[in-house]
């Protein structure tokens, strides 16, 4: 086998890795938005559930929840590995993504809810119009520290059979004896495809920047 | 309303987790003949027993057997790769039809899985580095040494109850290792002392690090290798075993034999 077959039968990965976090990466964001703004919005109860939530998905290791899902929740609904892996990266990203965006929403001045309600907004329009899009842009830093998170942890779905790179690494590692050369190669397109993507979205918080907010 | 939701969530989920149970007492052979399709995990990652070839099909001893029995089986073979530690589970909770992986027989999985009849017989081996200093004349004398094993395979139970157990060696000098060939690698980095594994797939590992030898080998934990089945599958098992007394019978596992570990 030559160098370039090699390479390219562990990059064919990637595919899964994308596609585990493509899955993970916005359900997550999704979920775990709708129960920022119930945590921050919705009152005590929702608050305390919601605490609940994120100490339960934030304490369990991705892993633990993924063999949960694969073995025995999916005995009754038949979910395949791919989707049982990037559902339960999704479960536990969503905890930590509802904390980012917990912490962006309460870094909005409560002030501004107040003035955006005495000129006339209901308290959904304030939080859609004014909270909201302020939240989102403190909240890019650390959500893309999230998403080189879930780029790697994807590789956890190796464990359930996803022939994604680091799987990939391994088996063409134990068929040539070429372990180093293999977990290098792995190493090094884990890292482009995080580099790719924390540049994307600085380039994003760029974009986004409130002009007169430095 | 948010806790009863939380409640009938609850409720379905296990409920849909008790019709799963329940649906799967029939045999899984009508399932497989029905499907034409029968649906086998391996971990490819076992020379010579089962790899990737170049192109990055799966190649070796198990997996032409395999491909033999499906085909007088008269279904097609899907093919699952997973690592050898998920294996067992995926057989247990159904995601697996069966699973041909070098699975020697063991108490514990016999608890939660079944065997098919043996289709050959393997050894244990130890190996070192050609650095090392020390005797092994007796299998206990390994005590004596820094041990490394695959974790989940029957080396590890053997060492975990003939010298960790009895105190002989101890837990701090025994690591388990996902794989072999992190062992291997280990062994070469004079991690550990001695390795033990199974003596086939050890003699390709040798024969690719020239560091490594082969000092000691004998039957020891493993003997007979089996297709691991579902559990309490009668009808399954007999189709199984009846092909694999065929494929004996006619020379063809000897054949493979001498194809993959030349003896």
């Amino acid at each position: 086998m030559n160098f370039g077959q090699f390479i390219s039968y562990i990059a064919s990965g990637t595919v899964y890795t994308v596609g585990v976090t493509l899955v993970a990466l916005p359900s997550g964001l999704l979920i775990g938005t709708i129960l920022a703004l119930l945590y921050v919005y919705g009152g005590k109860t929702a608050a305390r559930l919601m605490n609940l939530y994120s100490t339960i998905f934030r304490g369990v290791p991705p892993i633990v929840l993924l063999f949960i899902l694969f073995f025995a929740v999916s005995k009754g609904i038949n979910l395949s590995a791919f989707w049982a892996g990037s559902f339960s990266l999704g479960i536990v990203s969503s905890a930590y993504q509802m904390e980012i965006v917990r912490g962006a929403l309460l870094s909005v001045s409560g002030d501004q809810l107040m003035a955006a309600r005495a000129i006339g907004l209901s308290r959904l329009q304030a939080i859609r119009y004014v909270v909201l899009p302020q939240a989102i842009r403190l909240a890019i830093p650390p959500w893309s520290n999230e998403a080189a998170i879930i780029i790697k942890d994807s590789s956890l779905v190796y464990a359930l059979g996803v022939p994604e790179i680091l799987r990939r690494a391994q088996l063409i590692g134990a068929s040539s004896q070429k372990y180093l050369l293999a977990y290098l190669s792995a190493a090094v397109i884990y890292f482009l495809l995080v580099f790719a993507t924390s540049h994307l979205l600085s380039l994003l918080e760029k974009r986004l920047a409130i002009p007169s907010n430095p | 309303m948010k806790k009863h939701f939380l409640l009938v969530a609850a409720l379905v989920l296990v409920a849909a987790m008790l019709v799963g149970c329940t649906s799967e007492k029939s045999s899984l052979l009508d399932k497989i003949q029905k499907d034409k399709k029968v649906i086998v995990g391996t971990s490819a990652d076992y020379p010579p027993y089962e790899f990737i070839d170049e192109a990055g099909n799966k190649t070796g001893f198990d997996i032409e057997l395999m491909e033999e029995i499906a085909k007088r089986m008269g279904v097609e073979l899907e093919w699952v790769d997973m690592p050898f530690d998920s294996l067992v589970a995926a057989v247990n909770s159904g995601k697996l039809d069966m699973s041909i992986s070098c699975f020697n027989y063991d108490e514990e999985r016999d608890k939660t899985v079944d065997f098919s009849e043996a289709y050959y017989t393997t050894e244990d081996a130890f190996v070192v580095n050609s650095t090392f200093t020390g005797t092994i004349v007796n299998p206990e004398d390994v005590a004596n040494y820094k041990v490394g094993v695959q974790s989940g395979t029957v080396q590890d139970s053997w060492l975990t109850d003939n010298l960790v157990t009895p105190g002989l060696l101890p837990e701090a000098n025994l690591s388990r290792y996902e794989r072999v060939d992190q062992a291997a690698l280990d062994l070469a980095n004079n991690r550990i002392e001695v390795l033990m594994a199974d003596y086939v797939p050890v003699q390709a590992l040798v024969a690719q690090n020239p560091d490594l030898q082969v000092v000691f080998h004998a039957e020891l934990s493993t003997g007979p290798i089996n297709i691991v089945l579902p559990d309490g599958d009668a009808e399954l098992k007999a189709e199984v075993d009846r092909i694999i007394k065929e494929l004996q019978a006619e020379g063809f596992i000897d054949q493979l034999a001498v194809k993959y570990f030349s003896e």
